[in-house]
């Protein structure tokens, strides 16, 4: 945890505030969540019910929503396809009590986004909001920029201001995934998960190997680091300045 | 106590006649009454029939004998028959004529239906102002005076004999069927009155089971009958039960012990940081490491969670078929650098032929995940770790994890599956200790068993080898 490049600012949210609407029934989850949004810069609307959430989606103009799975009077996955319905596609994360895979899948299935398991990290939630904002870049290009790194995906050749950098299939792929969102904070949950596919929490800093192994080819001495660790968050593609 | 005595003597009171003892014994007594009227119908008939025979044989030996006597012989045995020994034997004998008139002789009158034959007859004789009675008659033709056959003999005897037997045979039944039957009562009453009474023990043990005290057991020991078998099956359940309890307490009290430890780290280092507020950074630096700390909790609890949730088996949703072989290419790709770092050779069976497994693929490489794991951290530089799956003969399949380490003490090697069992040569190596009993509550789920042997006993880096039978196809 004390990298070089370490980072402890968090990201900046595009302006104006976006607005995000949490349909959840846990009261003090609701108010810790939404009291946690609102310091992170979000313009939080709070539902408690499942009728209440899908009135306010369909009427005001949200850029995100986090909806609880189990809701009363009418439930989360119900609200998600009514909002589908609608053709109002705005980004979903679906939280729920336990991690059953049923549940993810089903989850996924009605038009979420993305998944989370309570108990979650703040962080990891707030991590999972920002890049559920920031659609990654359209995954029809050929080649990714972010800075001095150019990755072309046909090729599947990375270079940094023009000097090739030999990288294994696996390093590749976190690189383009990183890529694909820069300036984003990316939890250990979310790589081990979109990179790996793999859904678990490991007993060893896995995750931060992996990154250390990149990083040691990305950022060479005397240039400046792209890759940054988030601290208590995970890991951040960003060029300075 | 006294409120549960009191329902006891109630129920005693009530439910003796109740007592599946006391009705077995009431169909027994009806099956003894069946069982002794039989028998002593069957004597009676017996006897009566010896009786019959033994009155026809006396009748025709006594005619037989009669015959041959010259005719003044005979009407004077038969005239004076009160006074020779015919009168034991015969209760009535007579001559008559031809026309059936009587000579001689105590039979007053030719009795109605009689037939001269050498066989006996029972007729019944009616005299007037006397009740009619059955006797036994045999008549035959004798000799008369004039020398001609022109004389009938009749004997006749009583079947009073046969009345008697009757009604001995009567009154024996009855005498004997009383005190049987009241004996039978007896012991039925005693047996169920004890058969309550080792109920009402057992009841009262269990009360004090429910009432919290798990040490007691059902009383057994006395004999070995059906009640005192299920008692000692009812035993068995209660140890296995305490048992479980306990290993629940014990399971409570390391995962106490397990968030107790970073919790007092937590607190340690908040106090001191309160201490030192014009420090920015170091407060900065505190926080972080009480943070980690606190994650530590937190994947102490969430791996906790999920032991359950997967042991309460509802996560079967998850089953589909797939290629173990993929699973152990993506455990290797993604174990490869930590491996590296440890100066662990990570090896992957090369294998041509599909190894496909009905399973649950995030909750198997989580199982991976964790042996490949361990095996890395208890593996010293340098060493190998060697993935290899494959499929038996029957279809079954089964997947290795192998290293080269510092391996598990057969006497442990149960024990590590448990949750929270740490061997004491791992006590300096961080994690939750609860990976290896994730890796068996997903077997568990799986139907699969695991064992572990060492690859080189003896060595000073014995090694463990994991094995994982999984169910073959059909009983899955």
């Amino acid at each position: 945890m004390t990298s070089a490049h370490e980072s402890g600012a968090p990201e900046r949210l595009p302006e104006p505030s976006p607005r995000l609407l949490l349909i959840e029934d846990d009261d003090s989850i609701a108010a810790e969540v939404a009291e946690e949004l609102t310091t992170r810069g979000y313009d939080v609307t709070r539902a408690a019910t499942g009728v209440e959430g899908l009135d306010h989606a369909c009427a005001g103009q949200f850029d995100l929503m986090i909806v609880d799975r189990m809701l009363p009077e009418l439930d989360g996955l119900t609200v998600i396809e009514s909002v589908r319905a609608q053709r109002i596609n705005i980004p979903v994360l679906v939280l729920s009590a336990l991690s059953a895979v049923d549940d993810r899948v089903s989850g996924l299935k009605a038009g979420g986004d993305d998944y989370l398991t309570k108990p979650f990290a703040m962080e990891e939630l707030a991590a999972r909001l920002e890049a559920l904002l920031r659609r990654p870049t359209d995954s029809r290009v050929t080649m990714l920029r972010v800075g001095p790194l150019e990755m072309d995906l046909i090729e599947r050749r990375v270079f940094r201001n023009g000097q090739e950098i030999d990288l294994l299939p696996r390093e590749f792929r976190l690189l383009e995934y990183m890529m694909r969102r820069p300036d984003t904070v990316l939890t250990r949950t979310m790589l081990l998960e979109d990179v790996w596919n793999y859904r678990f929490v490991p007993q060893t800093n896995l995750v931060d190997v992996h990154i250390g192994k990149l990083r040691r080819k990305i950022d060479v001495p005397g240039e400046p680091p792209l890759i940054h660790s988030i601290r208590g968050a995970g890991f951040s593609l960003r060029v300075p300045g | 106590m006294s409120r549960a005595e009191l329902r006891f003597s109630e129920l005693f009171r009530a439910d003796l006649f109740r007592t599946a003892t006391f009705r077995l014994t009431l169909a027994f007594v009806v099956a003894i009454i069946a069982g002794m009227a039989l028998q002593f119908g069957l004597v009676y008939g017996q006897m009566s029939g010896y009786e019959q025979q033994r009155s026809t044989d006396l009748l025709q030996r006594e005619a037989a004998l009669l015959v041959h006597e010259t005719p003044a012989e005979l009407e004077y045995e038969v005239r004076e028959r009160s006074k020779t020994d015919l009168r034991v034997i015969l209760n009535g004998a007579a001559l008559f004529d031809m026309s059936r008139n009587r000579i001689a002789g105590d039979i007053k009158k030719w009795p109605v239906g009689l037939e001269v034959s050498p066989k006996t007859q029972r007729l019944w004789d009616a005299p007037p102002g006397d009740t009619p009675y059955e006797m036994r008659y045999l008549a035959v033709e004798v000799e008369g005076t004039n020398g001609n056959r022109d004389r009938i003999l009749v004997l006749a005897r009583s079947l009073h004999m046969a009345n008697e037997l009757r009604y001995i045979t009567k009154r024996a039944a009855l005498m004997s069927v009383v005190p049987v039957v009241a004996f039978a009562l007896m012991a039925g009453i005693f047996l169920s009155h004890r058969a309550l009474g080792r109920i009402k023990d057992m009841h009262e043990a269990i009360d004090r089971i429910m009432d919290g005290d798990l040490h007691e057991r059902l009383p057994t020991g006395r004999e070995r009958d059906d009640i005192e078998r299920l008692a000692v099956s009812v035993n068995r359940m209660l140890d296995r039960l305490e048992h479980l309890l306990d290993e629940i307490r014990d399971v409570g009290n390391d995962i106490a012990h397990d968030l107790r430890t970073p919790l007092a780290r937590v607190k340690a280092r908040l106090e001191r940081v309160s201490a030192i507020t014009n420090d920015p950074a170091a407060l900065q630096g505190a926080i972080e490491r009480a943070a980690l700390d606190l994650e530590q909790c937190f994947s102490v609890i969430t791996a906790l969670l999920r032991i359950g949730e997967i042991e309460n088996g509802r996560r079967r949703a998850g089953f589909a078929m797939l290629d173990l072989r993929e699973l152990l290419a993506g455990v290797v790709d993604l174990y490869e650098p930590i491996a590296e770092t440890e100066g662990v050779m990570l090896e992957v069976m090369d294998s041509d032929k599909p190894v496909p497994l009905f399973g649950d693929k995030d909750l198997l490489n989580e199982v991976l995940a964790n042996l490949v794991d361990n095996a890395i951290k208890f593996t010293p530089e340098p060493g190998t770790v060697r993935l290899s799956a494959g499929q038996g003969p029957d279809g079954a399949t089964w997947l290795q994890v192998a290293d080269t380490g510092i391996g598990i003490a057969e006497d442990e090697r149960k024990a590590v599956m448990g949750r929270f069992y740490r061997s004491d040569k791992s006590r300096h190596v961080p994690g939750s200790g609860l990976g290896l009993s994730l890796v068996s509550a997903i077997l568990r789920l799986h139907g699969a068993s695991v064992d572990i042997v060492s690859a080189h006993p003896g060595q000073a880096l014995p090694g463990a080898v994991f094995t994982i039978h999984f169910a073959p196809p059909a009983s899955v």
